[in-house]
């Protein structure tokens, strides 16, 4: 069976199981409006109670919207999450917290770390199956903006090769993120350290130019000024990584005796394939840690993924609950045309058709909630990414999936078969008592 | 052609053992106009809801051939929808609906085959009761006369042979009493239609062919019209 189920491509299976969601409501519809037409009737209704309908709708749009607004977002989150780490394929630094590391490298959030040497820098990079090996270095800022030292080839490999301007040629020079405000032309001196505690007099010495600028990559690193690693030692007055008869050389090979050290080298593999074995070569306790990020965002997710499906039961319970209150307010509300409805039943409407007309008139604003729901749902998911990607730099984009859309369609198989309720406890009204009230 | 009723030994169980209404013995031809008075609590509407199946009682009624008394509740809805019409004292109207979409109400639960007559016919009422010009207009800009014939129309669109209708004229001013209950029996006699209308209302009463008296949950007395 769930062999079978593995089989059928995956847009049907959305497509089967939204299905299968709705199906209890449209078969409880189909039995109970088989035959009538009630709609005249219900929209009367509405039209009698269009403040308490539009109320009760837009309770049900907000509460739906929220929920189906959350679930999309949590999702677009990693999505975005996962798309930063892209480029980072293997992380190696000296042991320690792999998230600490990710952090640090992928999200730009970084926190004291050891550091390796020059001599694991130089068997990593010096490995066969090693395209890129690059160092970072972090600690300095301008304004808000990160300064970041590493290598050419990890720059244009971040960027895609797309690079407005040029690549910088000398430690004075610097490209940016698509994200800083920084011009090309323009200079800057980076402070030391970030936000209020920077010192910016620390490296008034040092003048970077701008002459290059990265394309968006929808990470942190676009609010990033990237610079040659040799212009960052150089300022905090280390030796440059390179011996002295290579003074002035910019990016590696560099010389293990002259090399600072650097808090993470982030490794680009000529092979996929080859990642796993650069993984078990590096991994060595108490020396180095190798990591793929992305495994680590995974396992993140991982535990985030009970807490994403509690949430969505959470949203689901709450939304039940708010049309619960909305459908007992349908109810109270029938009490008003209580007598309309014994009268139908003494012009001789069965008693399924009566129920059909309460339970229409549920089913309308449940119907219309959830379908405000999704224009509330979207528009909620949509604010909240843009406020997460102004605050984290990391591209959130979120729009409703499948899943929310099955979301929907429990929603309302719940809700509709909720509604039997009441219009099941107005059906039991005595006839005469209602036509003599 | 209206339906004859034929009542044996119908009791109305009140609760707790009260009687609200008993009714040992009690014949109608077919098509008669038929009025019912009596003191306010005696049982007058108890026994039109009886007579409309809408209660449960004891004893037999019998509309032609159908003995309503023996029926499940959803059988006796689908006897009312067929052959009973019914006319409330406050008409009981849907205000956000037309005039002949209150009329045809019925058409709504019925099947699809029977609402094009349903509708047609509840035209040609509003017609015939002087509504033809204001059939698509809502009821909730109607006077109480206009009402309580759009009332009459819902009630005869389905070409009901009996009538029930519980004090007709009872929220309409003299003048407009007096041109309902022409149009009703007018109405009434045209159609054959086998009506029993509950009033407090002199006028309507000596319209009619017979006068049932209720007192006290009991038929005490039973004469020719005087009109
Ligand atoms: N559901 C009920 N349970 C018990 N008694 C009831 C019920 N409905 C009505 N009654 C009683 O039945 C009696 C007859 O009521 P009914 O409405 O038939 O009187 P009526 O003759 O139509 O009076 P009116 O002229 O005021 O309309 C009254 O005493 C009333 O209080
Ligand atoms: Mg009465």
């Amino acid at each position: 069976m769930s062999a079978a189920w593995d089989m059928v491509p995956v847009l049907w299976q959305d497509i089967l199981t939204t299905v299968a969601l709705l199906l209890p409501a449209l078969v409880v519809g189909g039995f109970v409006l088989r035959g009538f037409a009630p709609w005249p009737l219900v929209r009367a209704i509405l039209w009698r109670f269009r403040g308490a309908s539009a109320l009760f709708v837009l309770l049900i749009a907000i509460s739906v919207g929220m929920g189906i607004g959350l679930l999309a977002q949590e999702r677009g989150l990693r999505r975005g999450t996962a798309q930063a780490a892209d480029k980072f394929d293997l992380i190696v630094s000296a042991p320690g917290s792999e998230l600490t590391v990710m952090l640090a490298a992928v999200f730009l959030q970084p926190s004291d770390m050891p550091l390796l040497d020059g001599a694991t820098y130089d068997e990593i990079a010096g490995h066969p199956d090693v395209e890129i090996a690059a160092p970072l270095a972090f600690g300095d800022s301008f304004g808000a903006a990160s300064v970041i030292g590493t290598t050419a080839e990890f720059a244009r490999y971040l960027g895609d090769g797309r690079i407005e301007g040029r690549m910088w040629e000398t430690t004075e020079e610097a490209i940016v993120g698509a994200l800083v405000p920084l011009e090309i032309g323009g200079e800057f001196s980076p402070a030391h350290g970030h936000g209020d505690a920077a010192d910016h007099d620390a490296h008034d010495a040092a003048h970077l130019d701008v002459v290059g600028r990265l394309a968006p990559t929808g990470t942190p690193w676009d609010r990033a000024i990237l610079v040659p690693v040799e212009a960052v030692w150089e300022v905090h007055g280390l030796a440059d990584g390179h011996a002295p008869e290579r003074a002035g050389q910019i990016g590696p090979p560099f010389d293990a005796a002259y090399f600072p050290g650097t808090p993470a080298i982030v490794v680009h593999a000529s092979e996929l394939w080859s990642n796993y074995a650069l993984r078990s070569q590096f991994q060595r306790d108490r020396e180095t840690m190798a990591f793929f990020p992305g495994a680590v965002l995974a396992q993140l997710y991982r535990v985030l993924g009970d807490v994403r499906q509690i949430m969505s039961l959470m949203a689901l319970v709450t939304q039940v609950l708010v049309a619960a209150a909305v459908l007992l307010g349908l109810f109270i509300l029938s009490r008003l045309f209580q007598r309309q409805l014994a009268l139908l039943r003494a012009l001789g409407a069965p008693a399924r058709f009566v129920f059909a007309v309460v339970w229409s008139f549920g089913a309308t604003l449940l119907l219309a909630g959830a379908a405000g729901g999704v224009l509330v749902g979207a528009g909620a998911a949509e604010v909240l990414s843009r406020v997460v990607t102004a605050r984290t730099d990391i591209l959130v984009s979120a729009p409703l999936g499948w899943s929310e859309v099955q979301f929907l369609a429990g929603f309302v198989s719940v809700t509709l078969l909720l509604s039997l309720l009441p219009a099941a406890v107005v059906l039991r009204q005595p006839v005469v008592t209602a036509l003599r009230s | 052609m209206g339906l004859p009723l034929k009542i044996e030994g119908l009791v109305v169980p009140g609760g707790r053992g009260r009687v609200l209404l008993s009714v040992p013995e009690l014949s109608l031809p077919a098509g008669a106009l038929v009025g019912v008075e009596g003191p306010s609590g005696a049982g007058k509407s108890t026994l039109l809801y009886a007579l409309a199946g809408l209660l449960d009682v004891a004893g037999s009624i019998r509309w032609g051939e159908v003995d309503l008394a023996s029926l499940r509740a959803e059988g006796r809805a689908r006897f009312r929808a067929d052959s009973i019409g019914m006319i409330f004292q406050d008409y009981l109207l849907f205000e956000e609906l037309g005039a002949v979409d209150n009329a045809a109400l019925s058409a709504l639960f019925r099947g699809r085959g029977e609402r094009a007559g349903v509708r047609a016919r509840a035209r040609d009422r509003l017609d015939r009761l002087g509504l033809g010009g204001t059939a698509g207009r809502r009821v909730a800009s109607f006077s109480g006369g206009e009402r309580q014939r759009v009332a009459i129309a819902r009630a005869m669109a389905a070409e009901a042979p009996v009538l029930l209708a519980d004090e007709p004229t009872a929220s309409l001013d003299r003048a407009a009493a007096d041109r309902l209950v022409d149009d009703l029996v007018a109405l009434a006699r045209e159609t054959g239609t086998t009506l029993i209308a509950v009033s407090h209302d002199a006028r309507l009463i000596a319209r009619m062919d017979r006068v049932l008296t209720i007192t006290d949950g009991a038929v005490t007395g039973d004469r020719e019209a005087t009109a």
